[in-house]
């Protein structure tokens, strides 16, 4: 009997007098890591911003702020709940656990990481831990980006704390809050060693990352730095593609310009990602050639390079045709066609903002939600430092505004990066209520 | 490198074909994505991620064994399970792969007695030891080379502090079970244990992938007999 008819038949035979299951998620929103659980394909109910607090505003503290994005809730597009953790380090991004029950939220200046509860009750997130040995263990500074991987988190970090410029690695964490390992960006066979986002592809083995700048810069006047020229030196040129199983550097890609955030297309059968390089304003393409080798390829341009619009967050559409960019210094969102990833043509722009940076959409791509900060000394000043959420709908021809909460009259802060929680159905919580085994 | 391994493979089964084991070399049993260009077993290192906690099970009878006894000495595949469980994405894909890796174990002589593999239910209530009895008995040939046990706990009481431990949330769904069938949503988690009780390896249905986990307890088992010597 082969294995797959004898597994059938222990499953009849088990099955006889009970129920077949329902089957569970297996894919995220778009940018999330493919590890994660539970995605929320219809309407998401809470956003989760983490925010950077801002002195003389408020309590002054970074803290998670969850608003209601549900439209037919009550309080829908209102504050309904927020969780100040003291002090101000940079609040920047954040990452789910594979289960998605928790949020850790990270600080570039002080290298704090927050644990939050936001499983349990998602419009009151709880911070349950706070990790503050991530320079201690490992040597690095600025943790950036939070990747779930089964039981794991990657982070990748932006700085390290003997130089502090952008030459530093990633390290791993599991689910506890335990430090595992830590893993330099490499230095030679034409890498930088500077880090800043983390992609997977578990369908290859591989994983990419992108490179910014170090703590000597993004904690630095945008003005000051700008007019620095040894300063502006200091910045990523590079991706790496690393083997996922071993964390092993495998080829170096020359990508000018300090590369972001990296999407991989969730489209079946796909296997290319797309980044964008923020000080050259340009679109890459990673994706295999001819021969089957990977590589990196400038694929197209976002607004007038020569301007310098700054392209600081994406976001790809699930069926991977379209790719929201926003630019931080002229306040526009702009949407790519990308059905073709060699040639993506710009099909839509429009100003979101005196400043913008983050940038989210739902599953179904019916929904945007942007934000205005960059980093604190990085923000614009005086009338043009809106400090804003703004979520959108989208109809497929334009952005229309649904609500916007504005962070400085709410003393709330500067809102950086967005999560989506979906609402909590308390009654599934409930472990079977059953008795013992007879 | 997945060339040599196909050509080693090709050789084994010629030796078991010899010793009239046709059936189990009729194709690989180790079926992979061919695109994931894994790193040669042996040739990484695999984080400490977390010991296995504590916990009282049961196997074949109502006689409380401690975790332990099957997640040390020896390298250990775990999942959780319920023995009705039919989401095509967790129990099943992960029965499959576990029968591909005894399968294959069967064919690495170096791996004999090396490897165990465990079930744990996540519905202590229906999945008795006699229930689970009956399904282990389907696994007993080959038993000495490769173990499959099929454990429960008295109950959830002795159930959730393991499953809070190791990540794995369960609930009951409550639409899907209204018409009178229990289902619980749970994470599909395998769980790759080295000798001394550590958690070195996590697959989900995204990377639950039989190659892959042989080459890691290969991996496992060349580092351990390297700190042996």
């Amino acid at each position: 009997m082969n294995r797959s008819a004898r597994y059938w038949l222990i499953m009849a035979a088990a099955t006889a007098a009970w129920g077949f299951s329902a089957p569970t998620p297996r894919a995220d929103e778009t940018c999330l890591s493919p590890y994660t659980a539970a995605l929320i394909k219809g309407q998401e109910a809470y956003l989760h911003v983490w925010t950077l607090g801002e002195k003389g505003l408020g309590d002054e503290s970074d803290k998670l702020v969850t608003i209601d994005a549900d439209p037919k809730s009550k309080t829908y597009g209102k504050v309904i709940s927020s969780v100040s953790v003291g002090g101000r380090g940079e609040a920047h991004h954040m990452g789910f656990t594979d289960d998605r029950k928790y949020l850790w939220a990270g600080r570039l200046d002080d290298s704090e990481i927050f644990i939050f509860d936001v499983g349990t009750d998602p419009a009151h997130p709880k911070l349950v831990k706070t990790i503050t040995d991530l320079t201690e263990k490992t040597g690095y500074v600025g943790p950036h980006t939070f990747y779930a991987i089964p039981g794991r988190i990657v982070i990748g970090t932006l700085s390290n704390n003997e130089t502090r410029d952008g030459v530093t690695g990633f390290s791993v964490y599991n689910n506890k809050g335990e430090f595992l390992s830590a893993h330099p960006i490499p230095t030679d066979n034409g890498g930088d060693g500077y880090g800043y986002d983390i992609a997977i592809n578990p369908k290859k083995n591989v994983f990419l990352t992108s490179s910014f700048t170090g703590w000597n810069n993004y904690m630095r006047d945008l003005g000051s730095l700008i007019q620095d020229a040894e300063a502006m030196k200091h910045f990523g040129n590079t991706m790496v593609l690393w083997n996922l199983k071993s964390m092993q550097p495998e080829k170096v890609f020359s990508v000018p310009g300090a590369p972001l955030e990296i999407r991989w297309s969730l489209k079946e059968g796909d296997d290319w990602a797309i980044t964008a390089s923020a000080l050259t304003s340009k679109l890459w393409l990673i994706s295999h050639d001819a021969n089957n080798d990977w590589q990196a390829k400038e694929v197209g341009t976002i607004g007038d390079p020569a301007k310098i619009p700054l392209p600081v967050d994406i976001s790809i559409a699930a069926d991977a045709k379209t790719l929201w960019v926003n630019t931080f210094m002229d306040g526009k969102t702009h949407l790519f066609d990308i059905s073709d990833p060699t040639k993506p043509v710009q099909i839509y722009e429009k100003v979101t903002g005196k400043q913008v940076n983050m940038i989210s959409q739902s599953w179904d791509g019916k929904r945007v939600y942007i934000t205005s900060s960059l980093l604190a000394n990085w923000d614009k000043k005086g009338e043009d430092n809106e400090q804003v959420l703004r979520a959108y709908d989208w109809d497929g021809e334009d952005l229309t505004l649904k609500f916007e909460v504005d962070f400085t009259k709410e003393k709330l802060g500067r809102p950086h990066h967005m999560k989506f929680s979906g609402r909590q159905d308390k009654a599934s919580l409930e472990i079977p209520g059953r008795t013992a085994s007879k | 490198m997945r060339k040599a391994r196909a050509r080693a493979f090709g050789t084994l089964c010629g030796l078991i074909a010899l010793a009239g084991l046709v059936e189990t070399c009729l194709s690989d049993p180790v079926n992979s994505n061919a695109d994931l260009a894994l790193p040669a077993p042996g040739s990484y290192t695999l984080d400490h991620i977390q010991r296995v906690p504590f916990g009282i099970v049961l196997e074949g009878n109502r006689f409380p064994r401690m975790l332990s006894k099957y997640t040390t000495g020896a390298i250990t595949l775990l999942a959780f399970f319920y023995s009705y469980c039919a989401d095509p994405n967790g129990c099943p894909l992960a029965w499959e792969t576990f029968e591909q890796i005894r399968q294959a174990i069967l064919l690495h002589p170096g791996l004999y007695g090396k490897v165990r593999l465990v079930f744990l239910s996540l519905d202590p209530v229906h999945d008795t030891p006699d229930v689970l009895k009956s399904i282990a008995q389907n696994y007993e040939e080959g038993a000495t080379i490769v173990p499959w046990h099929f454990l429960t706990t008295y109950s959830y009481l002795f159930l959730n502090p393991v499953l809070r431990d190791m990540g794995e949330e369960i609930s009951m769904d409550r639409e899907a079970s209204s018409s009178g069938n229990l289902v619980l949503n749970h994470l599909l988690k395998v769980f790759l244990i080295d000798n001394q009780g550590w958690v070195r390896e996590i697959y989900s249905n995204q990377s639950l992938d039989s190659a892959t986990i042989l080459g890691d307890i290969q991996t496992l088992s060349m580092h351990a007999h390297a700190a042996q010597r």
